[in-house]
């Protein structure tokens, strides 16, 4: 395995590999002046749709140092209702100046006729669900002409539909439209808390080597409810299943995301090694 | 209609209005009560991240009116308005005509150009990067017919024009702002020019011959045209100065011919 932070080729796509963090506006000046220590850095694709502008010069300007993975969390793939078209424009226009090493969408809905939540809202994992995202993520990889990681997201409410569990349709998804899985674990714990869904038994549902990235965040206990707010340390538990991960999927790249009370950039990062060091430990055990 | 259109208009549903929630509990696992408040989370997330994105884009309006009004107003500007593109930065592009047909901010008569105002400054901010002027490549401007020639300004370029003092409004409004809070309403109508030196998006004052010759110059207008509607409004707009001042600030990108 590379040592964390090997400086990559500008120019080349290089791989994400190891453990890395987001990349939020608090930190841009930490990236600019120096070259903090970590693997690749992750962005949410629609902060970087404008024309030009500073976000943009950043991201232009971190990507000469590190690999970068673009994580869309606007394109409700599994709406019914189509009409994404100028979204994955934007993105493709995105992806052709930046040239990541991953890009990565929500196994979601989000849009209704006039109308967008701007929100990852769960599908019911039915037959006819399962049909629409094959179709939709197929559609985005020949738009942009690569493989795309598909992410399960957490729910606060479980459908009484369904043909198939959460891992079955993400599994089948995966077999069906060639697409990688991008596997939030703190979601997966978060599923279990609320609704009993089984964590193991959902990433046992999943082909080892369609998992290409791994998420792991903080959440938040409210009234009995976790919620996904990606505004905390990696709770134990949930290491205690990334493990568990890491022996079935093997290594594969570990974001550490961290979207509210964004804390200073060393906690970030000491997250992110406690996450490689696992990931070490699964290679050499 | 197939069977998950119709479960996600009830979700849907569900997330907008509380009354609608109650017809789609059916819908989930668990107790109707319990559903209710798992719903009532989506309905939160609707509203703070709408909030989050429109307080973003109008932080000066979100200051003059208050934190928890402006919440409020995003709420109701929400429902009004709702966001239609996956991309939250472009929600709010309505947002200055529902200020100014909301009844409870009438007491504020420059809100909605303030938020005008902010609306460009968003667009600005995120508009495409320009390389300022080389100012040899304007010499042709005085050897050409003026007819002729049109100005290509950069794309975060705007001007707004108002009987408010939008422009000193904005200023004493920011947070680097160290000078005295203080402005004088009556001052009379006023342009401001939004534009983006480097990165930061910057809001000034213009006089009433540059507002109307970049006006002219934005609309497309020769430069001819464009100075005689400055000369029309400003009989003492001095052209040669002002193409100096917007050469040197990027506000001038180079000629556009034909």
């Amino acid at each position: 395995m590379e040592p964390m932070g090997a400086a990559p080729v500008p120019g080349i796509t290089p791989g994400a590999i190891g453990a890395g963090i987001g990349l939020r506006a608090q930190h841009y000046r930490e990236f600019l002046e120096g070259r903090p220590r970590t693997g690749w850095l992750e962005v949410h694709s629609e902060n970087y749709f404008g024309d030009g502008g500073y976000d943009l010069h950043v991201l232009r300007r971190v990507r000469e140092s590190y690999p970068v993975s673009l994580h869309g969390v606007g394109l409700a793939l599994g709406s019914a209702e189509d009409g994404a078209a100028p979204h994955v424009a934007k993105l493709k226009r995105l992806v052709d100046a930046i040239e990541p090493a991953l890009v990565s969408e929500h196994i979601c809905w989000g849009r209704v006729p006039g109308r967008h939540y701007n929100d990852l809202l769960p599908l019911p994992y039915t037959r006819e669900a399962l049909a629409l995202m094959v179709e939709r993520v197929a559609r985005l990889q020949d738009a942009l002409k690569r493989r795309v990681l598909v992410e399960n997201v957490s729910a606060y409410v479980a459908w009484r539909a369904a043909d198939l569990s959460e891992g079955e349709f993400v599994g089948e998804l995966a077999r069906r439209a060639g697409c990688g899985v991008l596997l939030d674990v703190n979601n997966l714990y978060v599923n279990q808390a609320n609704h009993g869904a089984d964590a193991l038994a959902a990433m046992d549902a999943i082909p080892p080597e369609a998992v290409a990235e791994i998420h792991l965040a903080g959440h938040l206990a409210a009234d009995g409810l976790l919620i996904d707010t990606h505004g905390d340390r990696v709770a134990e538990p949930v290491w205690r299943l990334y493990e568990a991960a890491l022996e079935r999927f093997g290594p594969a790249p570990t974001l550490i995301e961290w979207d509210t009370d964004i804390p200073p950039l060393a906690t970030l990062l000491g997250e992110a090694r406690r996450a490689q060091s696992l990931m070490d430990e699964c290679v050499y055990a | 209609m197939p069977e998950l259109a119709r479960q996600q208009q009830a979700f849907a549903a569900a997330i907008a209005g509380s009354r609608d929630a109650a017809y789609a509990t059916p819908l989930f696992r668990g107790a109707p009560a319990s559903v209710l408040d798992r719903l009532a989370v989506y309905r939160g997330n609707w509203y703070s991240n709408a909030n989050k994105a429109l307080a973003g884009a109008y932080p000066v309006t979100a200051k003059i009116v208050g934190a928890e009004f402006f919440e409020a107003l995003a709420r109701e500007y929400l429902r009004r308005h709702p966001s239609t593109s996956g991309d939250l930065n472009a929600h709010g592009a309505a947002f200055s005509g529902f200020v100014s047909e909301f009844e409870h901010t009438r007491d504020l008569p420059y809100l909605p150009d303030v938020a005008r105002l902010e609306w460009l400054v968003h667009r600005a901010y995120y508009a495409a990067d320009a390389a300022p002027a080389d100012p040899q490549a304007l010499a042709p401007l005085f050897a050409r017919d003026p007819d002729s020639l049109r100005l290509a300004l950069a794309p975060a370029c705007a001007t707004l024009e108002s009987r408010w003092p939008v422009a000193r409004i904005w200023e004493i409004h920011q947070d680097d702002f160290a000078g005295e809070f203080a402005v004088d309403l009556d001052a009379g109508p006023e342009c401001a020019l939004v534009h983006r030196p480097g990165f930061r998006v910057a809001v000034t004052a213009l006089g009433p011959g540059a507002c109307r010759f970049l006006e002219q110059a934005a609309a497309g207008s020769s430069i001819a045209a464009a100075l005689e509607a400055a000369l029309a409004a400003e009989p003492r707009f001095d052209l040669a100065a002002a193409l100096r001042e917007w050469t040197a600030d990027g506000i001038i990108t180079g000629i556009a011919t034909h």
